[in-house]
């Protein structure tokens, strides 16, 4: 320490300050007129639940003080959180107190979006709801009926469903995050749902496009592989990223490499060349678990091309290198890292699938995968189990549900695998058809008009549906256009569950409770469905003979008590206690009685069951086979009708298209991990310093490299309209130098202060991959002009 | 002699400013309107900055989170006319806003430009009000605010502590950056005591502080990216 005098000084300093401070809460909050007069500490509580704010479903800890929500942290029993949080997570406590919440069922008096109201009762609310329904379904069309389902979670969803099936409509209308790998994984797996990434065991993590940091499926999956065991004593894993642009996870990445958008398939097959060429994969696992990858004769005698020789004549290092931008020596080293690495995986983000061949490059991309063996084993890609709840009661179909379901959805899937976008497509239906084929729409966490591609398609689509119920907890662009809005509750103040997204490798089941006691305005959407379901009776109330959406959850609770496996929540040691007794066939139980089960599921935030069985061979592959098939014959035949003169996998020499004198560059949308998705309001503290830029505060903004900024003579900050041949808006422009020259990187997520859109998705071209009709973001040209 | 301190691992942080929003939710930190954030009102004790290098490809970037260093030789309480900025005995720099008169000296003087001016009395519309933490005042009007170690949790420890009859363990005392970091990037304790983590990890290889030549001596340590 310094001299005699700075010490007495620091002493004087430090004792004015220990009374100072320990009593300023009440000066400052009483003597200085900012906070209440009757302020007391208040009794304080801690709560485990699970946030619904993305798809991840983290677990959550909120600390309550008397009956106000002041502070959301991790769950430290939450497999996931441990205690972590990202900061969208954090700032849940300003949707819950947020402004714009809906304060009671409102009716709407004025025109359509005129957004004049009146309050009503939930008597009421319900009750026109409920008569709406019981006479479309007296008049036989049950089937004008439907729902557009966004963020729809857990048992929340499986209760729309049976909803609609018991009342006879058939169209449940997806509307939420579909990154398209499930429809990878039904083709060259037979097993249709989006892989599981072990990547906290993995050794490297090849992550094609993959928000991995971000706005991947979980990004505290992505932090906890990332951080790696505490105290470094195992060695972490290692990320490479190759991605359009320098995102927040190249950054954060071990290593990165930039690629031309749309060639991320062929630059996975130039890997696969050196692997095949230099003997690098597991040739044991592909002999024993793969079919497809060496030539065959067929009946006729004729040789068909296998996936190896596919491979070695097209796709050859320097070609690959020419196409995508990637230099030769990069993809050698690459192929050699990923190959000699204990436990390689390769991650498919949905920049991969939103491309022109976006199917053909997924396949591409996991093919990796299968050439080293790394599925169904630790570190790899791992088909995780669902946590086994109990179903809900049968459902029960009257003839006239019957008939409603048997004219099948108003916009059935026409292309050959996934789900392309329902959404879309469905206002493209609307749009299109009749008057009246639609009826009733209700809306839940769905909110097209900011959401959609195509906006003035889904305009037209609610000017036909005479009759929009919206159940948003807050007002957004398309509840604007409801007759009738039934505000939710917010996941802080209702029961629910939250099952972690596929990309996690083993289920684990967040139970959601209320923090605080509810809005009494708003209503628990699940309540509602209970509450007209008993109104219309029959055999929609039969299947759903649910009290509340409370004991719902707690009837399938009983499935999981029952299955004898798995365990609540609880420390790292109780979690690995457990996986090891279960990997020795061990299983104690650690209640007798349901109700002492489910309390202490409740209050550890869930149920998990950390027990992976990699010998399990469904877990390979369930294809008819029994092999994983590299070249799917499904995909061939398609590929033949639809795959305008595509061959297995990628055409190499089709190499993306550039711009044009009017439109010279290339659109890059990109989802910000701060901000929301278009049904949740922007949160304060997110929106004040949403990215990167220390001086971009709420406003939109796009990145434009150095060279590019210059040859336009735009200086950083300058406003500029970004124009495609298909709309425009208006952005701050900021200089990025992890931006390529030849391209405009825009975030979405934003709007201005005022409320002018800024979306970059409604600039887009509106083309889609033939295969599975997801939208391709990397497809638009853009200008910028001065604003 | 207790002497509290941080090591930030900047190669385990992501970048994804967890511990920013935590901060300003744990300590009240209010926003302002986006204009006023526009000239650059906006307050952050901590804020994860990023310096991007090179062109595409060959680009990198780097986050350090940067809350207050608590230096030992703090330039910001010389300055301070009547001494409204202070250094406690255990390290911990903190701020009396009763007694702050808002010259503005202090962040001046403070070479990490992690002091805050309010220049409007905060507004707290209704809803704000709600989710305040009842542990930390709210500032005034004229006055000078920053991190503060999170040092209202301190006296809670000390006084749980105290009622179960225990010393005060590493983990009682965790300000909100370093509880929310979901990369554990953050570590926090008292760097003169051997069994807590952060007195391990200053003698790191990697270790260093930022602008260590100005001699303020910063008790918030950073581990350089492994290479
Ligand atoms: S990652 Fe998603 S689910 Fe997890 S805390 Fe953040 S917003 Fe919530
Ligand atoms: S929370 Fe941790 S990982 Fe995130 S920015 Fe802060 S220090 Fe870095
Ligand atoms: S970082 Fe700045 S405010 Fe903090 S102690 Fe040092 S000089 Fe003072």
């Amino acid at each position: 320490m310094g001299s005699t005098r700075r010490q007495f000084l620091w002493a004087m300093g430090a004792t004015a300050a220990s009374v100072g401070v320990r009593w300023t809460s009440d000066v400052v909050w009483a003597a200085q007129g900012s906070g209440d007069p009757g302020w007391s500490p208040g009794t304080e509580r801690f709560v485990n639940s699970s946030c619904l704010v993305c798809p991840a479903r983290c677990g959550i800890r909120g600390r309550v003080v008397d009956d106000r929500l002041v502070r959301l942290t991790g769950n430290p029993f939450h497999p996931m959180s441990r205690g972590g949080l990202c900061p969208r997570g954090v700032a849940g406590v300003q949707l819950l107190y947020h402004p714009d919440r809906i304060s009671a069922p409102c009716r709407r008096v004025g025109a359509r979006g005129a957004q004049a109201w009146e309050e009503i009762t939930w008597d009421d609310a319900l009750g026109q709801l409920g008569a709406r329904l019981q006479s479309l379904r007296q008049r036989g069309q049950p089937e004008a009926l439907a729902l557009l389902a966004g963020y729809c979670a857990g048992s929340m969803h499986d209760l729309w469903q049976q909803f609609l099936q018991s009342y006879g409509s058939p169209n449940y209308i997806a509307d939420d995050y579909d990154d398209g790998t499930a429809a990878v994984m039904e083709l060259m797996h037979g097993i249709g749902r989006s892989p599981g990434y072990d990547l906290e065991r993995a050794g490297f993590v090849l992550s094609f496009g993959a928000p991995l940091f971000e706005a991947w499926w979980s990004p505290l999956q992505a932090f906890a592989a990332f951080a790696g065991p505490d105290g470094d004593n195992g060695a972490p894993t290692r990320f490479v990223q190759v991605d359009t642009r320098f995102s927040r996870t190249a950054a954060r990445a071990h290593d990165w490499a930039g690629i031309r958008p749309g060639t991320f398939g062929v630059l996975a097959l130039g890997i696969a060349y050196v692997l095949i060429r230099d003997e690098l994969y597991d040739a044991e696992f592909v002999a024993r678990h793969v079919s497809g990858f060496e030539d065959v004769a067929d009946a006729g005698g004729e040789r068909r091309e296998g996936y190896r020789s596919l491979v070695m004549r097209n796709y050859r290092t320097e070609e690959v290198s020419a196409v995508t931008g990637v230099p030769v020596g990069r993809i050698t080293s690459l192929a050699r890292a990923f190959a000699e690495a204990a436990h390689p995986v390769a991650v498919c983000g949905p920049d991969v699938t939103h491309a022109p061949n976006g199917l053909l490059a997924a396949c591409a991309v996991h093919s990796l995968n299968v050439l080293m063996g790394s599925v169904s084993r630790p570190g790899g890609v791992l088909f995780g189990n669902e946590a086994p709840l109990a179903p809900l009661a049968a459902p029960v179909v009257d003839p006239r549900g019957r008939a409603g379901l048997d004219r099948g959805p108003l916009a059935p899937s026409q292309t050959p695998f996934g789900r392309g976008d329902p959404a879309m497509r469905f206002a493209g239906a609307v749009a299109a058809g009749e008057a009246g084929a639609v009826d009733t729409l209700l809306l839940y966490y769905a909110n097209p008009l900011a959401s959609a591609l195509r906006r003035q398609v889904w305009e037209e689509a609610l000017q036909r549906i005479p009759f929009i119920v919206s159940f948003s907890p807050f007002h957004d662009e398309t509840t604007a256009h409801a007759d009738l809005i039934l505000p939710d509750l917010l996941a802080y103040e209702r029961w629910q569950d939250a099952p972690t997204p596929a990309s996690y490798p083993y289920p684990v089941w967040g139970v959601v409770r209320p923090l605080v006691d509810p809005h009494p305005g708003a209503r628990h959407t699940g309540d509602a469905v209970l509450a007209v379901a008993r109104q219309l009776g029959g055999s929609v109330a039969r299947s759903l003979p649910y009290e509340s959406f409370e004991t719902l959850l707690k009837a399938r609770a009983a499935g999981l008590f029952a299955t004898r496996r798995g365990m609540t929540l609880g420390d790292a040691f109780e979690l690995r206690h457990q996986q090891q007794m279960e990997e020795r066939g061990w299983w104690l139980p650690e209640h007798r009685e349901f109700e002492a089960f489910w309390d202490e599921a409740v209050d550890r935030g869930g149920w998990t069951d950390p027990f992976i069985d990699e010998t399990e061979p469904a877990g390979l592959a369930r294809t008819s086979s029994g092999r994983i098939e590299l070249l799917p014959a499904r995909l061939l035949e398609a590929l033949a009708t639809v795959g305008e003169g595509r061959t297995a996998y990628l055409d190499v020499a089709a190499a993306a298209a550039g711009g044009s004198d009017d439109f010279p560059l290339r659109l890059i949308p990109y989802r910000v991990s701060t901000l929301s998705s278009g049904t949740l309001p922007l949160q304060r503290w997110l929106a004040e310093t949403p990215g990167l830029f220390p001086d971009v505060h709420w406003d939109p903004w796009i990145e434009v490299a150095p060279t590019t900024a210059n040859t336009l003579g735009f200086a950083n900050d300058t406003m500029v309209w970004v124009v495609s041949a298909h709309g425009r808006y208006r952005a701050r422009l900021k200089v990025f130098p992890g931006t390529a020259p030849q391209n405009v990187c825009a975030p979405y997520g934003l709007r201005h202060p005022d409320g002018e859109p800024a979306n970059p998705l409604h600039l887009l071209d509106g083309s889609s991959d033939p295969l599975t009709a997801l939208p391709n973001w990397f497809t638009t040209f853009v200008r910028l002009e001065r604003a | 002699m207790t002497r509290w301190g941080m090591v930030i691992d900047l190669a385990r942080c992501t970048g994804c400013a967890a511990c920013e929003v935590a901060c300003k939710s744990e300590n009240n930190i209010p926003t302002v309107s986006p204009d006023q954030a526009e000239m650059g009102r906006a307050t952050s004790w901590m804020r994860v900055m990023a310096e991007p290098k090179g062109a595409f490809p060959d680009t990198t970037l780097e986050f350090y989170p940067r809350p207050c260093m608590h230096c030992d030789n703090p330039p910001c309480i010389k300055v301070c006319p009547v001494r409204a900025t202070y250094i406690d005995p255990e390290g911990i720099v903190g701020q009396i806003y009763p007694r702050c008169i808002g010259c503005r000296y202090c962040a001046n003087a403070c070479p990490y430009t992690v002091k805050y001016f309010n220049w409007y009395g905060p507004e707290w519309p209704e809803s704000e009000r709600q989710y305040r933490n009842p542990d930390v005042s709210v500032r005034a009007k004229g006055v000078i605010e920053k991190c503060t170690f999170c040092h209202h949790r301190l006296q809670k420890a000390r006084e749980d502590a105290r009622a179960q009859g225990r010393q005060l363990r590493e983990e009682d005392y965790q300000p909100a950056c370093a509880e929310i970091c979901p990369t554990d990037a953050i570590v926090f304790g008292d760097l003169d005591n051997p069994t807590h983590r952060v007195a391990e990890l200053k003698e790191d290889p990697r270790v260093m502080r930022l602008m260590e030549d100005l001699g303020t001596q910063p008790k918030v340590y950073y581990l350089r990216q492994r290479t």
